[in-house]
């Protein structure tokens, strides 16, 4: 199949100045219209010409280390990334490098002394005030410095 | 950087289900793969070291921050969405950001005396073809970038443009004629 012109100049464009780079289905076509027309072959170096004008964009390389920035970077964010509480345990547990069954005893008396803690608490009555009490305390606050309010 | 050998031997999709849960031994591996391949195209879409670094490291920690955001079934890969969200933050940054001007007297150079390229040096030479690719509209220098530059294919680059192949194909076209057009007034007299 002969490629024309137009088509030839639109491949190039899309595709590059290296014929033998194009796709298959028009790399064929393409060479052989190149090798025929000396006036394809002036603008297949016409356009050899531009391309090394747009190479000589300028570009500048990243930092040495531009992933070991972003991997430190991220770092810290895992440690406040918290999905459920066994997440945040076994964090914790990191966090103060302590062996597991130094963690479960902490954990289990603190536990402990939270249960003592409420049982105390309940069972001491010193909170009940009896009717009569409270009876005194209102007028107390009422006849504040004898005057009534 | 010590990156485990076994994951760095995973694809994309597997680092990224590992992401997921938590592993950060697998975004290590995917940062260290694909780092270099986004900071160049944020470069050329920035032209600015530090801050293509930033944008870089910024898309990074979002994806870390939340790695469900790129949903395998969705079947597009996930160099292609990275690039679409590296892209769009580019383009955010540059409209935050005044556009970057030539260098001293350029200005006046580039619009009055085409066909001086003799009294240009290089780096002068490149701070104008700069110029001309930004002045291309956003898709055409996406075009340019993604298929010249990155040497992306046509389909890929389409998908992460968000156009068929076809219409990607034309706004290559356009952009390189009209390129060739200012580069052969301005920058070279007509030789090329």
């Amino acid at each position: 199949m002969t490629m024309h012109v137009k088509h030839f100049k639109q491949n190039m464009l899309v595709y590059g100045s290296d014929v033998y780079n194009w796709p298959e289905g028009v790399r064929e076509a393409g060479l052989k219209a190149l090798d025929r027309s000396p006036e394809l072959q002036a603008l297949l170096a016409d356009e050899e010409c531009f391309e090394k004008v747009l190479k000589m964009r300028k570009y500048e390389e990243p930092g040495i280390d531009l992933s070991g920035r972003i991997i430190s970077a991220t770092q810290h964010i895992k440690k406040k990334e918290r999905s459920n509480p066994g997440g945040f345990f076994s964090e914790l547990l990191r966090e103060f490098s302590l062996p597991k069954p130094a963690f479960t005893a902490v954990f289990v008396s603190l536990i402990f002394a939270l249960i003592v803690g409420f049982a105390m608490s309940f069972s001491n009555p010193s909170w009940h005030v009896s009717a009569e009490q409270y009876k005194t305390n209102l007028e107390e606050f009422l006849y504040y410095e004898g005057e009534v309010l | 950087m010590n990156i485990d050998i076994k994951l760095s031997h995973l694809d994309d999709v597997s680092l990224i289900c590992q992401i997921q849960k938590g592993s950060h031994e697998a975004f290590a591996a995917l940062v260290c793969r694909h780092s270099n391949r986004f900071y160049r195209i944020t470069y050329r879409l920035v032209s600015n070291k530090d801050d293509a670094e930033d944008i870089v490291q910024e898309a990074f920690l979002k994806l870390w921050g939340r790695p469900k955001l790129w949903d395998p079934n969705k079947r597009a890969k996930f160099t292609t969405w990275f690039y679409k969200v590296i892209i769009n933050q580019c383009f955010d940054h540059n409209k935050k950001k005044k556009p970057s001007d030539l260098p001293e007297g350029m200005e006046e150079f580039v619009d009055k005396n085409p066909g001086q390229d003799a009294l240009l040096d290089a780096h002068q030479k490149q701070a104008i073809l700069e110029r001309f690719i930004r002045e291309l509209p956003e898709r055409q220098q996406l075009a340019l970038n993604l298929c010249f530059y990155e040497g992306l294919s046509n389909n890929e680059a389409a998908e992460i443009v968000g156009v068929k192949v076809k219409a990607l194909q034309s706004l290559l076209m356009r952009a390189k004629t009209a390129l060739k057009d200012k580069v052969e007034r301005y920058l070279y007299g007509g030789l090329i």
